[in-house]
């Protein structure tokens, strides 16, 4: 045992001898004290500002889960290389990651158009490096012929789209719909997904991100305002642009003409608020989610990671991002569990495809990891804000709603997550 | 006669060097291999805004744009039309070359701010355009997939090494054919219409055609460059193409000696060895992840300003004074 972790301890220290080992050789990145894994994300430019936070919540829980004693005595390393959200970068940092630093895994990876061409690039693929938990909702990753160690965990935008046409059907029948969305992959998705899932849209506006101001928000709602009875207007893109939409209701006077739904990218009430949108205008707006609300404390896994975050992430200030890298963290914990103490990639891979369906995450909705899905999050919830910001589950009580990307159904799900474990401390195997 | 031994000396050193550099790849491991493709790269890149600027003395800004155009041709070319990777670089390098002859009727009339500024435009506008074309893949891009090396070379023959043969091979014989144009009667042209352009034009030199000729061609290899890098990061998207690229092509043309397409490569090496060094760097000392990102901006910044500073003409320049 221990000739093989000295082993594996020199094979970490060179490239060069790494591509002359033969394949059954240890895999890098893990020795009898450490496991290092590696993340290439935006840190800094408009996508840092907005996501930045994640791969610091990652470090403070794997710091939490080190100073408890790691996953079977070895502590999680994350180095972390910043991409700006380009994809060149994103190809070059995660080549380093794999054949500089080594890393055994990749986890917690951010962007489409970044990562997809990073994992043809480091040759992840051929590696068979395990390419865990990666914040996108594009569904092509789900390919498991052209991403085979990929596993992604957001649920997919044309899901969203598609469970929210049944909400719509179901609780605003008679109410003619609205579509505003971003007029490029992320749009187009939902748009589709409206189209799958039946509902009868009275009128689509795609906009390009670029050239959206307040002067054509304005017209776009004094033209939705010609549209007899309460409208629901459903605004599928980023925050920003939503809070400029609310915004230019306000000054138009238009808040209450309309429905509002917002999609779980743009419904975030802290980035609104802190966007100048008054909290009046939130208050009993309509947003997708598939976590728990970040400021609900009675949440047992957003009081726990708050506990974390503030002795491991000094400083920052607990929200739906570092909730989502919190999360990611603590799966990550339980995969390296569940794959063993002789830990191996092929392990670590077979671990979430087996029992990462079973694992504890603070989502409400199912995951859905299987060896024909490597898809996780599979479906949302629907809740309304208030003037605080807090999102309540719409009508008072939690209705999960689950499907897939492509023609499947949209159904009902009975879905009770699993209990945090103790202390936010996984002990599976 | 004098001529023909020069060229052939020329061809005799790139062969030379060809093999060196196939010695190297074989004794480095693929982290180097993969720098070294894009060491090639930038150094393509570079050498094409030497031609424009150092040597027809017009100012490019917008060099992002033409190595998108190079980039989208040769994407397509192997992704739609499922072309040899190989046909697909040629058909980039041609396609960016006849953009820049359109382009270049335009801008022939422009000099100095009013060039720098159109093709500035150029490099902010062109590859968000992309986003309006469904065949061109909006913000996901088409994948440029070079396939596995050939079979025949082995199985200890890696996908690095493969990419760092196909660029440095590309680099090569494209800056080779370059250096036999500048030292031709269309590199004394060239120079000429630079240092005086009235001069020039009363020697019987047609400048309007001789800056669009020099501007075909640079934007072929950087159509080159762009169709190589798009290899190396294994697809195009509009956001591979950022203005910084543009700037960074043009610190290691500064860097490199504006003038002389001799060293080249320093430049490439430079772009590529930045980003190392900013990390053994915070490596060494420890710093934060916000260190690191902004650690080869910084060294970027501060060679520039000494580049300027104390060597405009390149490094090569320095070497000479001291002689």
């Amino acid at each position: 045992m221990k000739r093989f972790s000295i082993v594996s301890a020199v094979v970490a220290a060179g490239a060069m001898v790494l591509s002359i080992m033969p394949a059954q050789a240890a895999d890098p990145g893990v020795t009898a004290t450490e496991i290092k894994l590696g993340v290439s994300t935006p840190l800094t430019g408009s996508a840092g500002l907005a996501y930045g936070k994640v791969p610091g919540a990652m470090k403070a829980y794997f710091d939490y889960i080190n100073a408890n004693g790691g996953v079977y005595g070895r502590k999680i390393k994350l180095v972390v290389r910043d991409d700006k959200y380009l994809p060149t970068l994103a190809a070059t940092q995660t080549t380093n990651l794999i054949l500089k630093d080594n890393v055994f895994a990749l986890v917690g990876a951010l962007g489409t158009a970044t990562h997809s061409k990073a994992y043809t690039a480091a040759s992840l693929a051929a590696k068979n490096v395990p390419d865990l938990f990666v914040n996108t909702g594009f569904s092509g990753f789900g390919n498991i012929a052209k991403y085979p160690t990929t596993f992604t965990v957001l649920p997919s935008y044309a899901m969203e789209a598609k469970i929210m046409s049944k909400f719509i059907k179901e609780k605003f029948a008679g109410q003619a719909v609205a579509l505003v969305a971003q007029d490029d992959e992320f749009g187009v998705d939902g748009v589709n997904g409206f189209k799958a899932g039946g509902l009868t849209i009275a009128s689509t506006t795609l906009y390009p991100t670029s050239s959206i101001t307040d002067a054509r928000a304005k017209a776009l709602l004094t033209g939705l305002s010609a549209i007899p009875g309460k409208p629901v207007v459903v605004l599928f893109g980023t925050t920003d642009v939503t809070a400029l939409i609310f915004k230019a209701a306000e000054s138009l006077d238009l808040v209450s003409k309309f429905t509002w739904i917002a999609g779980s990218v743009g419904g975030d009430a802290n980035t609104l608020l802190a966007l100048g949108v008054k909290s009046t205008t939130i208050d009993g707006a309509i947003a997708a989610s598939f976590f728990p609300d970040a400021k609900d404390t009675s949440d047992e896994y957003v009081s726990q990671f708050m506990k974390i975050n503030e002795k491991y992430n000094k400083g920052i200030s607990f929200d739906n991002i570092v909730l989502q890298g919190m999360n990611s963290a603590m799966l990550t914990v339980q995969a390296l569990r569940a794959a063993g103490k002789n830990l191996t990639r092929t392990g670590l891979i077979n671990a979430v495809q087996n029992k990462g369906a079973k694992f504890a995450s603070a989502g409400r909705v199912p995951l859905n990891y299987s060896a024909t899905s490597h898809v996780g999050y599979n479906g949302y919830w629907f809740g309304q804000l208030n003037a605080k910001g807090e999102l309540k589950p719409y009508g008072g009580t939690l209705s999960i709603f689950t499907t897939d990307s492509a023609a499947g159904a949209v159904e009902a799900s009975t879905f009770t997550r699993p209990a945090m474990p103790k202390n936010g401390i996984p002990t599976n195997s | 006669m004098h001529n023909f031994s020069a060229t052939k000396k020329r061809l005799l050193l790139f062969i030379l060097f060809g093999w060196l550099l196939l010695l190297v790849g074989d004794r480095v491991g693929e982290l180097r291999q993969y720098q070294g493709s894009f060491v090639a790269m930038y150094t393509l890149a570079i050498a094409s805004i030497i031609l424009l600027t150092g040597y027809s003395g017009q100012l490019s800004l917008g060099h992002s744009a033409l190595m998108a155009v190079g980039a989208y041709a040769g994407a397509l070319s192997t992704n739609n039309a499922h072309l040899h990777p190989v046909i697909a670089l040629i058909i980039a390098t041609f396609v960016a070359g006849l953009f820049g002859l359109i382009l270049g009727f335009g801008v022939a009339r422009l000099s100095g701010p009013y060039l720098a500024g159109t093709t500035l435009a150029l490099a902010v506008s062109l590859p968000s355009l992309a986003n309006q074309f469904p065949i061109l893949g909006g913000e996901q891009g088409v994948a440029f997939d070079v396939g596995a090396p050939p079979a025949r070379f082995g199985e200890d023959f890696s996908q690095y090494k493969w990419f760092f043969w196909i660029s440095s091979l590309a680099a090569l014989i494209m800056i080779w054919l370059i250096a036999n144009l500048l030292s031709s009667k269309y590199g004394r042209s060239f120079r000429a219409m630079r240092d005086n352009q009235v001069a020039a034009q009363l020697t019987g030199i047609n400048t309007g055609r001789l800056k669009v000729t020099a501007f075909t061609i640079s934007a072929g290899m950087a159509g080159l460059a762009g169709g190589l890098l798009v290899m190396l990061i294994s697809g195009v998207s509009p956001s591979a193409f950022p203005l910084s690229l543009s700037f960074s092509l043009l610190t290691g043309a500064v860097v490199t000696g504006v003038y002389s397409l001799k060293g080249v490569m320093l430049g490439g090496l430079v772009l590529v060895a930045i980003p190392e060094i900013a990390d053994s760097v915070v490596n060494r000392i420890g710093g934060s992840e916000g260190f690191t990102a902004t650690l080869p901006g910084f060294l970027v910044s501060a060679l520039l300003i000494a580049a300027v500073l104390f060597a405009p003409n390149g490094p090569g320049q320095l070497l000479k004074k001291k002689h």
